[in-house]
């Protein structure tokens, strides 16, 4: 095992064991799992050579030695897929996909896999802090005369995402794919935590609806942020994928100028479903309200209720209480998926659902909707109209929000945030 | 009836932590985590947010710029020196500008803070470099603040050992759970005061062509007093920390490369309001207190600076300012700091984490804020004046440092390509950085020969 930070500066000698320069870099290639070493940068007295890695002969923590005394400059020259590990890792940011979080890079970690030198993990940890400020040893001593031990957090490679914004030397395309199997509130811890060009990095990578979810799990001052610097079209479709009640909100915080081209680029459906929730003040039970829910006439049986539900595939807050309405929309009844489940297969709709529901009007003071969420212990609150007619409902999460804000505190020093003064 | 569309596919909800929670388990998720305030709704997009919005972060850097040590210096050179010095602020207004213009450009292109991009070009050695002197720097200046506190609230007859630790403990607690409402008042506070000052200056009815006059007639003396005040001037003007801020500020907007022109424009703007908001600081003194021969010892002579337009009112509209801008940046800088070093490092943080999670951040804050606090009431201290224009000079002298990396950041055409500095901007902001080096220069000589016993001039 070899860091990085060992061989950097160190000589170089020819075959003859002459010296020619410093290690100045190291080359891999991107792509398996572990990242190859492909190349070598020297240091000579007047400029950086890169040499391919089949020169070297030996290589260690003493230096770098060639197999041969005659250097062909020209013949090398890094590839579209290769990294540069001190320019573009050493000292920058990744993204820990473990602990789903930003961290910096202490130092690099190779090691030989089948007689070949490669990548294979990331120094995050203070003992590698230490290594590079050249006191790894001395605190090392101290510490175990103290009886404790320097702290040490290594990351595999295969848990790391590097970020567009470090990669100096060349425009390199990082994939992102480990960020897509992160869960969206981990996603959008990370995003928000980057600088603008890395965001934008990342959001091109996701699919819409990754996208969407992570979105929505954004501060509102972030969401802003994000969509602002996305082109149009796909702000719009990004949009589009997400909870309306969400989408109407982002869309409410926008500039004028962001919105007025965002919204006639989004889907008719959606788009009117946005504007008509955005004609509700924003405290009220119509402002934080959902029009996705699941709405169903009195006749149905269970099991058609059922199979109805896996056709819709509704989403996770809004799959619990299947509402029931009569021809003209109106409220009549409300089922929990629990008595759905338990009710017998042929049973109908109407003689097991729970008539008069319990119901908010959609100018309902948000506070009230909260209030009714807690006593009823509900995970979801009808609104209907003047007329009785259903038009969405407010989830337990949404209702709590007044009382329970999301994360405001962040917001403060945020200002500050990113290495700020 | 109304069916909601079905999304497509399955929505990707696996694999991490907590996916399989309930809504409600998740709110005693959120609860657990303290989120426990009710404040979010009523502020989206209002408040100082949307007032820094508009502002621009040059703007606001040169605002938040005069605090409590900025006002005592600016006071203390108009009651010495009279318009004797004013010539130095041409000159610290170019060098201002210079200045945020580079932390400006650094954070449009780079869209990252000043301490991110030491550390990535820097490596970890020069980053502990910096960060210690900017630790240094700031923790200089937040005694500063704690100063300001102290002497503001002394004019109300209340003692230090009170004040002091009840502001530091109430401050420590509401950056943690501060409320927008509260920062953009005293925020305003601060404005208030200082427009009183230009008031002030036109209503005492200076000798303007003197004025003018003195502002493009060099005079130089090696006298150590007089260097002490050049540096804070140069130090308060040009404060390490601004520049951080500054920086990460703008970043944190993520302004596209368009609109450098008009980031550029907003921190010369701002660079160019400081120095006029302290040029009216420094007529308003010199027109009251050097004329009447009265020398600076506590806040309440600074006060009568604000005579000619508040009158009676002035010890407390002074007081009040001053208390105003010392809260203000006693807030920002601690945490400010924190922020900073952790970056830098890659150490986890952010306030709404739990102390176990971010224990250097958390550290690092609150030593900050205690140390500054503590060191306004040790016993042996100098003046409340002397200890704000010392913290001052430490800016000036540790101001080098900072500018030397922000020279090598703006000179990395890998990182910046085509804003990269070209030969006139580096000639300008070479002799920017002489100048300031020359006058740290001096002053040390100066106190050094003094220390053994020759004395020049």
């Amino acid at each position: 095992m070899l860091y990085l930070s060992q061989v950097i500066g160190r000589p170089v000698r020819d075959g003859q064991g002459e010296s020619i320069g410093k290690v100045a870099d190291l080359i891999v290639a991107l792509g398996d799992r572990y990242p190859p070493v492909t190349g070598l940068v020297v240091m000579t007295d007047r400029r950086r050579i890169f040499l391919p890695w089949s020169d070297v002969a030996s290589f260690d923590a003493s230096g770098a030695t060639l197999a041969t005394s005659i250097i062909d400059i020209g013949k090398f020259a890094q590839r579209p897929n290769e990294l540069l590990l001190f320019l573009d890792l050493q000292d920058k940011q990744i993204v820990d996909l473990d602990g789903r979080k930003v961290v910096r890079v202490n130092d690099l970690v190779l090691d030989e896999i089948e007689g070949k030198l490669h990548l294979v993990a990331v120094d995050v940890g203070p003992a590698g802090l230490l290594r590079r400020l050249g006191v790894e040893g001395p605190v090392r001593t101290l510490a175990r005369n103290l009886g404790r031990s320097v702290p040490e957090r290594f990351i595999d490679w295969e848990d790391v995402d590097p970020l567009e914004s470090s990669i100096a030397s060349i425009r390199l395309r990082v994939p992102h794919r480990g960020l897509r199997e992160l869960h969206p509130a981990d996603l959008a811890g990370i995003i928000d935590e980057l600088a603008p060009r890395d965001r934008a990095g990342i959001l091109a990578t996701l699919d819409d609806e990754i996208a969407a979810d992570a979105i929505e799990e954004m501060e509102p001052d972030t969401q802003v942020e994000v969509m602002e610097d996305l082109a149009p079209e796909r702000a719009a479709d990004i949009l589009e994928e997400m909870s309306p009640d969400d989408a109407a909100d982002l869309i409410a915080d926008l500039s004028d100028t962001a919105r007025d081209r965002i919204l006639p680029l989004m889907e008719r459906e959606e788009a009117e479903e946005v504007q008509e929730l955005l004609g509700y003040p924003e405290d009220s039970a119509g402002g934080i309200m959902t029009t996705e829910y699941i709405g169903i006439p009195a006749t149905l049986k269970a099991s058609e209720t059922i199979d109805r539900l896996r056709e819709l595939e509704p989403d996770a807050e809004t799959i619990y209480y299947v509402y029931v309405v009569d021809e003209a929309g109106k409220l009549v009844g409300v089922l929990s998926l629990r008595d759905l489940i338990v009710a017998p297969a042929d049973a109908v709709v109407r003689d097991f659902m729970l008539g008069e529901p319990v119901a908010l009007g959609v100018l309902a003071d948000q506070e009230e909707v909260a209030r009714v969420v807690a006593r009823y212990n509900l995970l979801a609150v009808p609104v209907v109209d003047d007329e009785g007619r259903l038009v969405g409902i407010v989830t337990v999460d949404d209702a709590l929000d007044t009382v329970l804000p999301t994360a405001w505190k962040r917001r403060l020093p945020r200002v500050f945030s990113r290495g700020g003064g | 009836m109304r069916l909601p569309a079905a999304p497509e596919g399955v929505r990707r909800r696996v694999r991490a932590a907590g996916s399989e929670l309930g809504p409600l388990a998740r709110f005693r998720e959120r609860i657990a985590a303290g989120d426990l305030l009710r404040l979010r709704p009523r502020f989206r997009g209002r408040g100082l947010l949307a007032f820094l919005a508009v502002m621009g972060p040059g703007l606001i850097a040169g605002i938040a710029g005069n605090e409590a040590g900025g006002l005592t210096t600016y006071s203390v050179l108009g009651a010495e020196t009279g318009f004797r010095l004013l010539w130095l602020f041409p000159l610290t207004t170019v060098v201002l500008m210079i200045v945020q213009e580079m932390a400006a450009r650094l954070g449009v292109v780079t869209g990252q803070g000043l301490s991110d991009l030491i550390r990535d070009w820097f490596g970890v050695r020069w980053t502990a470099f910096a960060m210690l002197v900017l630790f240094v720097a700031n923790l200089g200046q937040t005694i500063a603040e704690f100063a300001g506190i102290a002497a503001a609230l002394e004019i109300f007859g209340l003692p230090r050992l009170l004040t002091v630790p009840l502001t530091a403990v109430a401050l420590w607690a509401l950056v943690l759970f501060a409320s927008y409402r509260t920062v953009e008042r005293v925020f305003l506070s601060v404005i208030l005061v200082f427009v009183t000052y230009i008031v002030s200056a036109f209503v005492s009815g200076p000798d303007w062509g003197e004025v003018g006059r003195a502002l493009v007639t060099p005079s130089f003396e090696l006298a150590p007093a007089t260097l002490l005040l050049m540096v804070a001037l140069v130090g308060t003007t040009i404060t390490p920390y601004m520049q951080f801020y500054l920086q990460s500020a703008v970043a944190e907007k993520g302004i596209d490369e368009e609109e450098l022109r008009l980031e550029q424009a907003d921190a010369v703007g701002g660079a160019i309001w400081t120095n006029v908001v302290a040029l009216f600081v420094v007529v308003a003194t010199a027109q009251t207190l050097h004329a009447a021969g009265v020398r600076i010892t506590d806040a309440a002579d600074a006060a009568q600076a604000l005579g000619p337009v508040a009158g009676e009112l002035s010890t407390a509209l002074f007081a009040i300012g001053l208390f105003g801008a010392s809260v203000l940046a006693a807030m920002i800088l601690p945490i400010s700091t924190s922020f900073v070093i952790c970056e830098a490092f890659g150490w986890e943080s952010g306030v709404g984490k739990p102390f176990r999670e971010a224990p250097a951040f958390f550290g690092i804050y609150t030593v900050t804020l205690f140390a500054g606090a503590v060191i306004v009431l040790l016993p042996f201290l100098p003046p409340l004046i002397d200890v704000l224009l010392f913290t001052q000079n430490l800016q000036g002298l540790l101001l080098p440092i900072v500018l030397v990396f922000m020279f090598r950041l703006v000179n990395n055409e890998r990182l910046l390509g085509r804003h990269v500095n070209g030969p006139i901007r580096n000639a300008l902001t070479l002799a920017a950085i002489v100048l300031v080096v020359a006058l740290d220069a001096i002053l040390l000589g100066v106190g050094a020969l003094e220390a053994i016993g020759l004395r020049l001039g």
